[in-house]
């Protein structure tokens, strides 16, 4: 044989075995990348930016705040969308640190003034609490937690069993009327960051409890890379059957 | 067998005394956990004695007695490390959808190695990557460069496995990481060396299912104590994350608790799940990137391709891979689920910063399972470091016996001598990874991305053309080890530059486009297309390695 006849090329195979398995490969091989990147790059085109609805009540209430026209419910409607913004799983240490002054600010601004100072305390000493307690089952902590939820969740327009009580009594920092000018400024891209998400049709439809787009990579792509790895195997088993294909064991 | 009967039954009583110390999330020895950890570890040292090596083939390629079945439980178990096992829920509990892009990575890789390169390495029939690196090559040089990457990326993989077992051995032992890491790095240590490959892969069946039973038993129970569907937890699960989306009320879910005493419920958290969060800080760029660099680095891991020369003939490394991804996918499939539960279970503030690492153990904890159950998750998290580690060592030990000291130094080593290195090797790398796991990094998840870049720039290359085009050569092979290695060496010093706090030229840009997670997205490709033209410009393959080629390994 000439030395001419021993090249071998994935893209210009010598036997009909080899151009059997080229043409499987590819296809294959199409197969697998159209299932993993064509898929995000349609999730990628079709996608848009939606605000969460905290966002939106946000917007106008802070717009109202920052004109000087803010209305009680304007004042409690931010907040509430701030609090909610800081039980997110997400959030950093400085952007939550901003929105806790900017709650306890919102707090002093609604709350009634001659009754603050007490509330200030309560806060005080629940936050002197929080370093001290080695459980988190401690009576005085959860009464404390009780008293500052029973008093400023109503402030606020939260129901007191509700999540949005929880996170405000843990949330409070020790001076609720301090507000930083850096922070204020800070708030409303905090706000719009966490609370504005990339969504479509493929992850808002619901799919087996899953939003589609989900189950389609955590579920779906994984039986379909099994699926693959199965058909490559049994095509082959079949093609070195059909060729009389024997493999030595060494 | 009276003896071992009573001590069981002398330890049940200790056993169930520690039940309640594993509700401490943190910093407490706890007994229950350590007892199961102390038996499991103890079966493993001694299924590795009953079916240690006896000479160099068995250390090195088990004697390729192993059937499929068995093969694909070795490889799930060989590749299900502490990043599968604890980085995977990691990644998904800090950065939702974008953890996704691992899940997807380290699974799609498989497709890419059995169509490309499964059954023609078996048929290439050499024990290592640095073997048939050389021998394609016809180089000593290659086959010298190929055992150092081998090596390298071994100790890059193992330091994720050594902080997952570190941290696992401080949450039970209630002690400090460091010290952790140095206990559990010397008892994965001295297995290694005892049992050799095919106690390795004997046992690697046996931690596969203690593994997977390990990680599965605690689904059960969480999703049917807080009201999912249990019974197929990996879908059950998925009402779970549209729960996490839509939130859940305190009161839609009343009664349910954490084990801190919080509510089941969550404000409505789309970041969880929505593609690209901006609160993540991932982008598109970097899901698609992150998974094209996993699947081709997992083409290109010394210790995974060399999991095929363990089986008899080119067929069963094929049919193992099926039943390697099956058993693989088993875990991926449930990894998830723990992110899911582990998200609500600790959204109260009150939980405070978890150590995303452990969130697989903190989920169950903060679900209130049985602490003995917990215990067992623990010691599956641990097997699964184990195992892995233990073929790393073994790769990267035979890359410095077999490939550096043999074919290399002294050709004429005799196999005792060679068994010595080998161990030699293995202890050297054990000191190294437990130096650098104390250092902590980053994620486990990422430190080991931070392999499979390097193996995608530099191995996957060679392979890949090595197998498929006779016209790959020896000057091509190089200038692809040169642009591979240029563009890891780029993106690593860019990563210890941030760790350092050195603002490098150009950070923001080089820290973004050629992330050390992911770096192997635009290596690869470059390292491909310069073998292809230096190839093109330089002599032919000699015409014996062409003939090879078609005779051995594509006839």
């Amino acid at each position: 044989m000439e030395s001419e006849d021993y090249r071998i090329s994935f893209f210009k195979p010598t036997t009909q075995q080899a151009k059997k398995n080229r043409n499987l490969i590819i296809k294959l091989f199409i197969a697998w990348a159209v299932a993993i990147f064509g898929f995000q790059v349609l999730l990628k085109i079709i996608e848009k930016p939606v605000p969460e609805e905290a966002l939106i009540t946000f917007s106008s209430a802070w717009e109202n705040i920052e004109s000087g026209e803010a209305t009680q419910s304007d004042y409690k409607a931010a907040a509430r969308s701030m609090i909610q913004v800081m039980g997110k799983i997400t959030i950093k240490p400085g952007d939550y640190a901003a929105l806790r002054d900017g709650t306890g600010w919102i707090l002093s601004e609604v709350y009634p003034e001659d009754e603050l100072p007490d509330l200030q305390q309560d806060v005080q000493y629940f936050n002197q609490l929080k370093e001290q307690i080695t459980s988190l089952r401690d009576e005085d902590y959860l009464e404390t937690k009780e008293l500052i939820i029973s008093k400023a969740a109503p402030a606020l327009g939260i129901g007191e069993g509700t999540l949005l009580a929880q996170l405000l009594a843990i949330g409070l920092d020790d001076n609720l009327q301090i507000f930083s000018e850096e922070n204020r400024e800070k708030i409303p891209g905090i706000m719009s960051l966490y609370l504005t998400h990339n969504r479509s049709v493929l992850t808002d439809t619901i799919f087996l409890g899953f939003p589609f787009h989900y189950f389609y990579s955590a579920v779906f792509l994984l039986m379909f890379f099994i699926g693959l790895c199965w058909i490559y195997c049994h095509k082959t088993d079949k093609l070195h059957a059909k060729l009389n294909f024997l493999e030595k064991v060494d | 067998m009276k003896k071992l009967s009573l001590l069981i039954f002398s330890l049940i009583p200790l056993v169930a005394s520690a039940s309640n110390d594993v509700t401490q999330l943190e910093g407490s020895f706890k007994v229950g956990p350590a007892i199961i950890l102390i038996f499991i570890l103890s079966l493993f040292i001694l299924v590795g004695l009953l079916f240690r090596a006896k000479d160099t083939t068995d250390y090195y390629a088990a004697g390729r007695r192993i059937s499929r079945v068995g093969s694909g439980m070795a490889i799930a178990s060989n590749w299900m490390s502490a990043a599968s096992f604890l980085g995977m829920a990691a990644l998904m509990y800090g950065t939702g959808y974008h953890g996704l892009s691992y899940v997807v990575g380290w699974t799609g890789g498989y497709v890419l190695l059995l169509i490309l390169m499964a059954g023609q390495i078996r048929r290439y029939g050499k024990y290592t990557a640095a073997d048939f690196i050389g021998d394609r090559y016809y180089s000593k040089t290659l086959r010298t460069i190929g055992a150092v990457i081998a090596i390298l990326i071994s100790i890059a993989y193992a330091v994720g496995q050594f902080g997952g077992i570190g941290l696992m051995f401080k949450w039970v032992m209630g002690i400090e990481y460091n010290l952790a890491v140095i206990i559990g790095g010397s008892v994965v240590l001295a297995y290694t060396l005892i049992s050799g490959m095919l106690g390795v892969t004997k046992n690697m069946q046996i931690q596969y299912v203690i593994i997977i039973s390990s990680f599965m038993i605690p689904l059960f129970l969480l999703t049917y104590k807080f009201d999912y569907f249990w019974l197929v937890p990996q879908i059950g699960y998925g009402s779970a994350v549209q729960d996490i989306v839509e939130g859940i009320q305190i009161s839609e879910k009343s009664g349910l608790m954490n084990s801190l005493g919080h509510h089941f419920a969550i404000v409505p958290s789309p970041e969880y799940a929505m593609p690209w969060d901006p609160s993540t800080g991932q982008t598109f760029f970097q899901w698609m990137a992150i998974a094209f660099s996993l699947m081709i680095g997992t083409a290109g891991l010394p210790h995974v391709i060399q999991r095929f020369y363990v089986v008899p003939k080119a067929r069963d490394a094929r049919w193992s891979v099926v039943w390697g991804l099956f058993f693989i996918c088993l875990l991926y499939w449930s990894a998830p689920v723990y992110s899911a539960l582990g998200t609500i279970l600790s959204a109260n503030p009150e939980v405070g910063k978890l150590s995303p690492d452990a969130i697989v153990v903190y989920t169950a904890q903060l679900g209130n399972i049985n602490p003995l159950i917990v215990g067992l998750l623990a010691a599956g998290g641990v097997s699964a470091a184990f195992s892995t580690t233990s073929g790393l060592l073994v790769a990267g030990s035979s890359a410095f016996a077999h490939d550096l000291y043999v074919k290399v130094i002294n050709p004429m080593a005799r196999p005792k001598t060679q068994m010595k290195v080998a161990r030699i090797g293995t202890l050297l790398m054990a000191v190294i990874i437990t130096v650098i796991a104390m250092v902590d990094l980053a994620l486990i998840a990422q430190l080991v991305a931070i392999a499979f870049s390097m193996a995608g720039c530099t191995i996957f290359p060679l392979f890949l053309l090595g197998i498929w085009w006779s016209g790959s050569n020896r000057a091509g092979a190089k200038a692809g080890l040169i642009v591979g290695g240029t563009v890891t060496l780029i993106s690593l010093t860019y990563l210890v530059g941030a760790r350092a706090g050195w603002t490098l030229p150009y950070n923001d840009f080089i820290t973004y486009y050629l992330g050390a997670w992911y770096f192997a997205w635009i290596g690869a490709p470059l390292a491909i297309a310069a073998n292809i033209i230096v190839s093109k410009l330089t002599d032919e393959t000699p015409l014996e390695i062409r003939q090879f080629l078609i005779e051995k390994v594509h006839s």
